[in-house]
C-alpha cells in the first residue's frame, strides 16, 4: 500500500506503543510493592464503592474503591502480576513440550510422528478453554494449578508450529552437514535446529501471551483461578459486575488494562510476523 | 588392510534399485575418484559409507568395511562416533550446507566439540587456525560472521576447515566445487588436497570432471546406472579406457591441442531414471557396442583394472 510520507511517519511512530505499553504494564507489574498506592488487600468499610477521585483519611483513590473499600488501583497494579505471570509461565511451559513433541515428530518421523502428532489433533479438537475448566474442576484452583492447565491446554499450538517447520528444514544440507560432523539427536535439534525455526515459534508465543492472559482473567471470572483476596483482573471483573450499575469503575478499569494487555501482545504478534515475511 | 571397503553395496527405495552392486576401496592417504554422469548413484554411495541416507532410502545388501570394522553393523551412537572424528564429509552446495545462523568459527569447532577432543575455548582457537589454514582472510574477525556474510569459495573452504579439523582419516567431497565459479575451482580443489595430504587424510572425490580426476586421483571408479562398469589406477584408466562409457567421458575432456572452435564431445542420450534402466547391462542402450549378449549382466572381471562389459575396448591385451 502507498502512503503518504506524514501518515507513514505517524504509523511508524504507532507502532512502538505495544511495546512500550507492554513493557510499562510488566514494569509496574515486577515493582508492584513500591508502585502501588496502598496494600491491595487492606479492606476500609467506610470507604465502599466510592468513585474515582475519592480521598479517605488522606488517601486519593484514583480510581475509586471497590465493595470492600479496597483501593481499585492498587489492586489493578497487583492484578497485572497475576495476569503477566501466569501468562509468561504458561507460554514456557506449554511452548517447551509442545516444541520438543513437534520438533522430535517432524525429525524422527516415522511411528513418533504419529503417534505424536495424532495426540496433537486430539487435543486441538478439544476447546481449549472447556478443557481448562474441566481439568481446573479436577486439579482444582489455584497459580501453579491454573499455570499447569494452561499449558496442558495449549502445547498442541507450538507442536504443530514446530512439526511443520522441522519438516521443512530437516533435510536442508546444513542438518546433514551437522550429523556429518557427528552432532548428536539433541544437538542438530536444539543447537542446529531451533534458532532456525525461532522467528515463527516466538510469534506463535506472542498471540498465545495475550490468549493466555485472556484465559487466565476467564478462569478467575469464573473463581477457578487464583483464590481470594489475591487480587486478578478476571476476579475484579467478576465481583465487578453486580456492581456494574452503581459502580462502573470496578469492573471497567480492570477490563480495560486487559483488553489493552491483550491487544498490545496480538499487535507485537503481528509486527514480528511482518518482520520475519521481511526477513524470508 | 584397505582403510574403506565398499562390497557389493545396493540401495533401494522401496521396490525401486538405485545402486546395485557397488564394490570400491579406497586405501590410506590414497585420492580415489567416483565418477559418471549425474543420477549414477554416486551421492547415495557416499551418504550410506556416513549412514546418513535419507528417509525412504535403505541399504539392501553389501558391506561397508572401514578400517576393518563393517560400518552397517554399528549401532548409530557408533557410527555417529565415527562420523567428524574418523570419516568427514563435505558437500556441493557451500552456502546452504552451513547453518544460516551459526558463527563460520562455531561451525569449524563443531566437530572438536561434539566429540570432546578440545573444551569450546580452545576449540575456537583451533577454528581460527584452521581459518587461517584454508585461506580465509583476517580469520579472528571472519570466525564471528555468518555464513550469508560469506562468498560461496569462502563457504566451501569453511566447510573443508570443518571437514580436515579433526584430522578425519577419510574425506569424501561430493562434487565440492560443482557449484563454484570455475576460476576458482582448482584452487579450492589444490588446497583440499594438500591440506588431506598433511593429515595423511584419504579423499574419496566424487566428480564429473575427468580433467580434475586425472590431475588430482590416483584410483579411478566410474559409476553408471547405479553400478561400477570400470575401476582401475588414473594411468591405465586413462591410457586405456575399457569400457565404451568410460570411453566416452575421456572424450568430454576439453583437450589443449585440439583447434579452437570445435565442438566439445557429448555423450549421446541421457542417463535413464532409475525405473527406466535396461535388464542387463544398464548402459547399453546408448552404447554403440551393444548388442544382445549385453541383455545379460556382465560381471566387474579383472585385478587391478577391472570393467564390467561384454565388448571391452581391448587397449592393453
Ligand atoms: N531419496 C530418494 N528417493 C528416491 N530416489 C532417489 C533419492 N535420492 C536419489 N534418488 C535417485 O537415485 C539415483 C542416484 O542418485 P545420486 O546418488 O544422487 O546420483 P549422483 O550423485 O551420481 O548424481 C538418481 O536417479 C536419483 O533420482
Ligand atoms: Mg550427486
Amino acid at each position: 500500500m502507498i502512503m503518504s510520507r506524514p501518515l507513514a511517519r505517524v504509523r511508524s511512530s504507532l507502532s512502538w506503543w505495544p511495546a512500550l505499553l507492554l513493557a510499562t504494564l510488566v514494569l509496574l507489574a515486577v515493582f508492584a510493592p513500591w508502585i502501588a498506592p496502598v496494600d491491595p488487600d487492606r479492606q476500609n468499610l467506610l470507604g465502599r464503592l466510592k468513585p474515582p477521585g475519592f480521598e479517605a483519611r488522606g488517601q486519593l483513590f484514583w480510581l475509586g474503591s471497590d465493595e470492600l473499600g479496597r483501593d481499585v488501583l492498587s489492586r489493578m497494579i497487583y492484578g497485572a502480576r497475576v495476569s503477566i505471570s501466569v501468562a509468561f509461565l504458561s507460554v514456557m511451559l506449554s511452548g517447551i513440550v509442545g516444541v520438543s513433541v513437534g520438533m522430535l515428530a517432524g525429525y524422527l518421523r516415522g511411528p513418533v510422528e504419529t503417534v505424536l502428532m495424532r495426540l496433537v489433533d486430539i487435543f486441538l479438537s478439544i476447546p481449549a478453554i472447556l478443557l481448562a475448566i474441566i481439568t481446573v474442576a479436577v486439579l482444582g484452583p489455584g497459580f501453579i494449578n491454573v499455570i499447569l492447565v494452561l499449558a496442558l491446554t495449549r502445547w498442541p499450538r507450538y507442536a504443530r508450529v514446530a512439526y511443520g517447520q522441522t519438516l521443512a528444514l530437516a533435510d536442508r544440507p546444513f542438518v546433514t552437514l551437522a550429523r556429518a560432523m557427528g552432532a548428536s539427536t539433541p544437538r542438530v535439534l536444539f543447537t542446529h535446529l531451533l534458532p532456525n525455526i525461532a522467528g515463527p515459534l516466538l510469534v506463535v508465543a506472542t498471540l498465545e501471551f495475550g490468549l493466555m492472559v485472556l484465559f487466565e482473567a476467564g478462569l478467575s471470572f469464573l473463581g477457578l483461578g487464583v483464590q481470594p483476596p489475591t487480587a486478578s483482573w478476571g476476579s475484579m471483573l467478576s465481583t465487578g459486575r453486580s456492581y456494574v450499575a452503581s459502580a462502573w469503575w470496578i469492573a471497567t478499569f480492570p477490563g480495560l488494562a486487559l483488553f489493552l494487555l491483550v491487544l498490545s501482545a496480538n499487535l507485537i504478534g503481528d509486527r514480528l510476523t511482518d518482520q520475519i515475511g521481511k526477513g524470508r | 588392510m584397505s582403510l574403506l571397503a565398499i562390497d557389493d553395496l545396493a540401495i533401494g527405495a522401496a521396490d525401486l534399485s538405485l545402486v546395485d552392486g557397488v564394490t570400491l576401496s579406497v586405501e590410506p592417504g590414497e585420492v580415489v575418484a567416483l565418477v559418471g554422469e549425474s543420477g549414477s548413484g554416486k551421492s547415495l554411495t557416499a551418504l550410506s559409507i556416513m549412514g546418513l541416507l535419507a528417509d525412504g532410502l535403505q541399504r539392501q545388501r553389501g558391506s561397508i568395511e572401514f578400517d576393518g570394522v563393517d560400518l552397517t553393523q554399528l549401532a548409530d551412537e557408533q557410527l555417529r562416533s565415527l562420523r567428524g572424528a574418523e570419516l568427514a564429509m563435505i558437500f556441493q552446495e557451500p552456502v546452504s550446507s552451513l547453518n544460516p545462523l551459526a558463527a563460520v568459527g562455531d561451525q569449524v569447532a563443531e566437530s572438536l566439540i561434539v566429540h570432546g577432543r578440545s573444551s569450546v575455548a580452545d576449540a575456537g582457537r583451533e577454528a581460527i587456525d584452521m581459518l587461517r589454514r584454508v585461506g580465509i582472510p583476517e580469520p579472528e574477525r571472519r570466525a564471528r560472521q555468518l555464513p550469508t556474510e560469506l562468498s560461496g569459495g569462502m563457504c566451501q573452504r569453511v566447510m573443508i576447515a570443518a571437514a580436515l579439523i579433526s584430522r578425519p582419516r577419510l574425506l569424501i567431497a561430493d562434487e565440492p566445487t560443482t557449484a563454484l565459479d570455475v576460476t576458482i575451482q582448482a584452487q579450492i580443489l589444490a588446497l583440499m588436497s594438500a591440506l588431506a595430504e598433511e593429515a595423511n587424510t584419504a579423499i574419496l572425490l566424487i566428480t564429473h570432471d575427468m580433467g580434475v580426476v586425472a590431475e588430482m586421483a590416483d584410483k579411478v571408479c566410474v559409476m553408471y546406472g547405479g553400478r561400477v562398469v570400470e575401476q582401475g589406477p588414473v594411468e591405465a584408466l586413462f591410457a586405456t579406457p575399457r569400457h565404451p562409457y568410460t570411453n566416452m567421458l575421456l572424450k568430454t575432456i576439453p583437450r589443449l591441442d585440439e583447434e579452437p572452435g570445435q565442438e566439445l564431445f557429448a555423450i549421446p542420450g541421457n542417463v535413464p531414471s532409475p525405473r527406466d534402466w535396461p535388464v542387463g547391462c544398464r548402459f547399453r542402450t546408448r552404447c554403440d557396442r551393444a548388442d544382445e549378449t549385453c541383455a545379460e549382466r556382465p560381471a566387474l572381471t579383472g585385478q587391478l583394472h577391472q570393467v564390467a562389459c561384454h565388448h571391452a575396448l581391448r587397449g592393453d591385451a
